[in-house]
């Protein structure tokens, strides 16, 4: 790999942990949404140093475009209630998770290293050879519309899916229906529908 | 010094490191849908690597994982969409988005 | 000569088991006429069937036969293998098959006909019970059961009548199941004549191991050679259950079983508590079955198989001996009761204790003598007092205390019954005065130094209890008869209840005793003239003080079928018996004349002390005795065992399991906590798992071990590679590449060996390994043979296994008669090189057959895998196997290891 590549790979790389860690750690939502925003676009590096521009774009768009947004919007609808104080419960457990996660991580994370598969299977790519529109628009969306028109089509309607779930369960109910079916919490089901809205 | 397949991955797993931590610590719902993402974003630059350290990759114009990674963004759109409606329903419930208010499954 | 009459004795048993198939599948709804035309028709054909039998035997006796025999094979039952003992086997076949001879054909003639007596009887008799058919029934059954066991030819068919008539005899002491106490006496029986079956069935098993054959033919053709006669497996001995015994012993422990049965089946010591009770049966039953036939099975048996008994002297004693001191405790127990039928079953008691006395000193005619007319007077005094309580409307028994003046109502019963009891007390002339004398006569024989085989104490033991026995008989029989014939009826200011339903003591009977109809006085006029007549069949040899010879038809008739031991030819045992029997029979009958001849109550037993007299009236508590011994502790165990099955098995059960899994149940349902940290550290804890399963490497292996080389198989894990070592201790290079397949295959070679193994299959079958390494290794004794050890001064000194300084295995005989490696000469001297594959032989000798022992001589080998995965970690593990070379050539090889 070119100097560049590496350079390139290894600053998005250390600012994609700072900011995942960053987002992990973050006690108020809106700061870990930005972290979030701020380590998508430092994987967005990393896939130019990969030669995947075309899921660069993307990765941008979508992630940073449209999933922070919606992060954000969300945090900005439940308002203050969004933070959480600290509670002691379960302490334990979760220290046991942690280690048990932390030292997977570990454990997966040395054992690749030392096994790093040689390199002479690899070669860079002059300009101006075919293999130089390796992760190109054309050569992505051949592949996408050609080899995967089907799975492509079927991720367009998962989404109309996720539209129709995303709708149904966050629109509430209207104080009539709260009331028939809830009866004692009809008062609070009554301030929430029109605080969150249609 | 030789930037490899294995230095990606081992960047692949750390995110994911980091995202399954956050999941698994944190009570905040909405931290633990955002780290979600950062799983699904690690399982990403894995897919990505592995295609472009894939033998003939380069000739054969094989894209096989970043294809793989697009519709894994596509699809942890939606998941965020429900996750968010989930997220609005709890609220709404309980007044909170902490996960431990959740527990009418308990025993 | 008798092929037409043999198959009448398959229809005498044939026609009442018809009956009784008939009567009890189709009588419940026939009218009483008709079942009572079948029942008595089938006993009558039965009669005739067996008076045609007994012609022909008659005939051919007269013809000069010695031992006419009518035999009739029905089919081939089973084939009994005994064996195998001392790797012999044999194969007895068992065949259903009838015979009558002249003592069978007496027994059948008895039988039948003093059946179809009472079955005549029994029409007068029941003729108000509503279950008439389920009694004909019955009794038909019985009938049946009876004449198989009279006309088996071999024990097993004779058993299956022995078992029929114990059930038949529970089913009719039981036929009025509804009063409980009634049940239990059925029940009583019942169990004490298994005890006693237990027992046949023992003596059998017994007789089989030393006979070989089951037939009774056969049985006593061989008892007539006497003791040489047996046929053992192992000559002269009979091996059971690790003891040795002598032919002797066998003989006389299969005669002591076999009596243990017929003390079941004949009320004898100590069986004999059901007879007494068994009276709650009706009447007829009480006379057929309980007087007449079925406790007269015993002595059949033991005069059937009287040259296997006379074999015995100690048999023989213990039955005398036995038999005397039944016939005295129940004349004890008799003289104080006060009721009828209890009086009559003691009396029976005692009776059969005097044939079985006969039987023990010898004299088996004259105790079968006793059983024919003790069938008839008895039957006669049964019948009679049924007579009287259907007269007088009693209901179970009668009591002697509220009878009285019968002999003017109830005429006819009165002289029968007085002939019957002077039969039975030995009144000059009577049938039971002749067979009595008889009986005397061989316990005197006896006595006086004839019987060359007994003791005489035996026979003076004999003699003296039954003058004893019989002077009570005369006593108690004659007091029966005076309380209740003579003298004024004490009943008669009583009302006139009929037939009383609850006969308690309380009130008397039917003022006005009606007379019985025909059908209860013709049996009884019959039996009557028979225990009158027939004991001119069996008159004395002798003539006492007078010496003249008499004509004794009875023990020409049985001379060929039972064994004569003892001759009866001694004058002076003639005169004493005669005395005896007639002083008994006159003391007897004069105190009863005296003390209750027109009494109006018994003045004279109730004098008798009142503790000894409420011992003898409790029947001397036997029964609350055995209640106490055996009963209570196996009611204890039963109470015991419930508990424990409810609480401990119950409990265990529905307590023990469902709290195992109610615990399990609660511990993992703690797992449910509700908050999603908690299952996603349960994940965590998965995933963890699964990361190590596939990030690091699990090596093993199995081995095929062939001769010397193995064939090593890893274990396939997702991209592994693996590659062996089989030297590694001395060499930790790898020896093969890495490769992906998991099986190699590898010839071991001497360098390659790391310690020896010496292989034996041990004495009781086996195999063991013992791993022979730096350490001296003693042959232990279970790997030696018996009779290993030579002479000198090493001897009882075990071979020893060793590794020498140059690594090879050495062998030192030490005090070892004869070693040697196989295929080469004996091991002489100090210590010889083994070399692995090579087999030592050690010999040894037991009981003069010489054994040997193999030792086969092993190698240890090491066998290491290493295995790669594809994240290219490494682990590798060794194993330890043993191989066993091809015998290795003369060369000496060394272990191929390095020192530890």
């Amino acid at each position: 790999m070119s100097f560049a590549g590496e350079l390139l790979f290894t600053l998005s790389a250390v600012v994609a942990i700072a900011f995942a860690v960053g987002t992990i750690m973050a006690k108020k939502p809106l700061r870990a949404a930005l972290c979030l925003l701020a380590h998508i676009i430092a994987l967005v590096g990393v896939f130019l140093s990969l030669q995947a521009h075309m899921l660069a774009a993307i990765q941008l768009l979508v992630y940073a475009g449209a999933v922070v947004v919606l992060f954000v919007f969300v945090i900005m609808l439940i308002g203050p209630d969004a933070e959480t104080s600290g509670s002691e419960k379960g302490k334990a457990t979760r220290g046991i998770a942690a280690a048990l996660m932390g030292a997977i991580t570990l454990a997966i994370t040395f054992v690749v290293l030392d096994h790093n598969p040689p390199m002479g299977l690899v070669r860079g790519c002059e300009p101006g050879t075919d293999c130089a529109s390796f992760g190109s628009v054309e050569a992505l969306g051949k592949t996408i519309y050609i080899g995967g028109m089907v799975p492509f089509e079927l991720v367009s309607i998962t989404l109309l899916v996720a539209i129709i779930g995303a709708l149904a369960m966050a629109r509430g109910r209207t104080p009539a229906e709260a009331q028939a079916a809830l009866g004692n919490t009809a008062s609070t089901e009554a301030d929430a529908a029109p605080a969150a809205g249609e | 010094m030789d930037i490899g397949l294995g230095e990606y991955i081992a960047l692949a797993t750390v995110l994911f490191g980091i995202g399954a931590l956050g999941f698994l610590t944190r009570r905040n719902l909405l931290i633990q849908l955002m780290s979600i993402e950062l799983m699904l974003n690690a399982v990403n630059v894995a897919l990505v690597a592995f295609n472009r350290w894939q033998p003939g990759s380069f000739d054969n114009l094989n894209h096989t994982g970043q294809t793989f990674a697009f519709f894994v963004i596509a699809v942890a759109a939606a998941e965020a969409a429900v996750g968010l409606a989930i997220v609005i329903s709890l609220f709404r419930l309980k007044r909170s988005v902490e996960t431990d208010q959740a527990n009418q499954l308990k025993h | 000569m008798f092929e037409f009459i043999e198959s009448c004795l398959l229809w005498i048993v044939l026609l009442p088991l018809a009956g009784a198939a008939i009567n009890g599948l189709l009588g419940r709804d026939a009218e009483r006429p008709l079942v009572h035309g079948v029942a008595i028709g089938s006993v009558a054909g039965s009669f005739i069937l067996a008076v045609l039998c007994f012609i022909e035997i008659f005939v051919a006796r007269g013809a000069g036969v010695e031992n006419p025999t009518i035999t009739y094979d029905v089919y081939e039952w089973f084939n009994l293998s005994v064996g195998p003992f001392r790797g012999s086997e044999i194969t007895v076949p068992l065949s259903l098959t009838f015979t009558m001879d002249s003592l069978s054909a007496v027994m059948t003639l008895v039988v039948t006909g003093i059946g179809l007596l009472i079955h005549i009887y029994s029409t007068g008799y029941m003729d108000t019970e509503k279950s008439f058919a389920r009694f004909f029934c019955y009794l038909n059954l019985f009938m049946a059961s009876m004449l198989i066991l009279v006309l088996g030819s071999s024990l097993p068919v004779m058993f299956v009548g022995w078992e029929g008539v114990g059930l038949c005899s529970y089913l009719l002491i039981g036929f009025w199941y509804e009063n409980p106490s009634y049940a239990a006496a059925g029940k009583k029986a019942f169990i004490a004549n298994r005890v006693g079956d237990f027992g046949v069935l023992i003596g059998m098993f017994l007789l089989l191991l030393i006979t070989h054959s089951l037939e009774f033919s056969e049985i006593n053709a061989i008892a007539a050679e006497g003791l040489s006669g047996f046929r053992s497996f192992d000559g002269q001995f009979v091996y059971l259950f690790g003891a040795e015994l002598e032919i002797s012993s066998v003989v006389t422990m299969a005669c002591l079983f076999l009596f243990l049965g017929c003390c079941g089946k004949s009320a004898q010591i100590p069986l004999y508590v059901w007879l007494p009770d068994a009276m709650a049966g009706p009447t007829p039953v009480s006379a057929l079955i309980h007087a007449a036939t079925m406790v007269t099975a015993g002595v059949y048996l033991c005069c059937r198989l009287s040259n296997l008994f006379v074999l015995s002297p100690t048999a023989m004693s213990v039955i005398a001996v036995i038999g005397t001191l039944t016939a005295l405790l129940a004349a004890t127990i008799a003289v104080v009761q006060n009721e009828m039928k209890k009086i009559l079953a003691y009396s029976t008691v005692s009776q059969l204790g005097f044939m079985f006395a006969a039987v023990g000193v010898g004299a088996f005619a004259a105790g079968f003598f006793h059983v024919f007319t003790h069938a008839f007077f008895k039957a006669c005094l049964f019948l009679g007092a049924g007579a009287v309580m259907h007269a007088v409307g009693a209901h179970g028994d009668a009591d002697i205390r509220k009878l009285g003046g019968l002999k003017k109502l109830l005429p006819k019963t009165h002289w029968t019954f007085l002939i019957s009891c002077l039969a039975i007390a030995g009144f000059p002339l009577t049938s039971g005065f002749f067979s009595k004398d008889e009986i005397l006569l061989g316990a005197t024989s006896v006595a006086y130094g004839d019987g060359a085989f007994l003791e005489p104490w035996v026979g003076q033991f004999v003699f003296v209890g039954l003058f004893l026995a019989a002077t009570m008989t005369a006593f108690y029989m004659f007091r029966l008869y005076f309380l209740t014939f003579t003298g004024e009826y004490r009943s008669a200011g009583g009302d006139d209840h009929g037939h009383d339903d609850h006969g308690d003591d309380s009130h008397g009977y039917a003022a006005h005793p009606h007379a019985n109809g025909a059908n209860i006085t013709v049996p009884l006029a019959v039996l009557a003239v028979g225990a009158l007549l027939v004991g001119f069949l069996g008159l004395p040899h002798l003539v006492p003080f007078v010496g003249a010879h008499l004509p004794n038809w009875w023990s020409g008739w049985m001379h060929a079928s039972m064994a004569h031991p003892v001759p009866h030819d001694n004058m002076t045992a003639v005169n004493v018996a005669a005395l005896g029997g007639i002083a008994a029979m006159a003391i007897g009958i004069g105190v009863a004349y005296l003390k209750y001849n027109n009494q109006s109550e018994d003045t004279f037993t109730t004098k008798i002390p009142a503790p000894i007299h409420s011992f003898l009236f409790d029947k001397w508590r036997v029964d609350e005795f055995y209640g106490m011994v055996i009963l209570g502790p196996i009611r204890w165990l039963s109470e015991f065992s419930a508990r424990f099955d409810a609480i401990v098995v119950d409990g265990g059960l529905t307590k023990v399991t469902p709290f195992v899994v109610r615990s399990f149940g609660w511990i993992i349902s703690r797992m449910q906590t509700g908050v999603v940290y908690a299952y996603g550290t349960m994940m965590c804890a998965g995933l963890a798992l699964g990361v190590w399963w596939f990030l690091y490497p699990h090596p093993s292996f199995q081995a095929e071990v062939n001769g010397a080389s193995a064939t090593l198989t890893a274990d396939v894990g997702f991209g592994y590679e693996y590659r062996w070592d089989f030297d590694h201790e001395s060499d930790p290079e790898f020896d093969t590449d890495w490769s992906s397949r998991p099986s190699v295959e590898h010839r071991f070679e001497t360098s390659q060996f790391v310690a020896f193994g010496v292989n034996a299959q041990l004495n009781d079958g086996a195999f063991d390994t013992h791993r022979v390494d730096d350490d001296n290794f003693t042959v232990p004794d279970d790997y030696l043979p018996p009779g290993w050890s030579g002479e000198g001064e090493l001897s009882g000194t075990p071979p020893v296994f060793m590794v020498g300084a140059g690594g090879e295995l050495m062998l030192r005989p030490n005090g070892a008669r004869s070693i040697a490696i196989r295929g080469q000469a004996p091991v002489v001297g100090d210590e010889v090189v083994v070399l692995p594959g090579q087999v030592v032989q050690i010999r040894g000798e037991e009981n003069g057959v010489e054994l040997t022992r193999d030792l086969t001589i092993s190698a240890y080998v090491y066998a290491t895998l290493a295995v790669r995965n594809a994240f290219g970690n490494q682990a590798k593990t060794c194993e330890e196997i043993e191989v066993i070379p091809a015998a290795a050539g003369a060369q000496a090889m060394v272990l191929g290891r390095t020192q530890r």
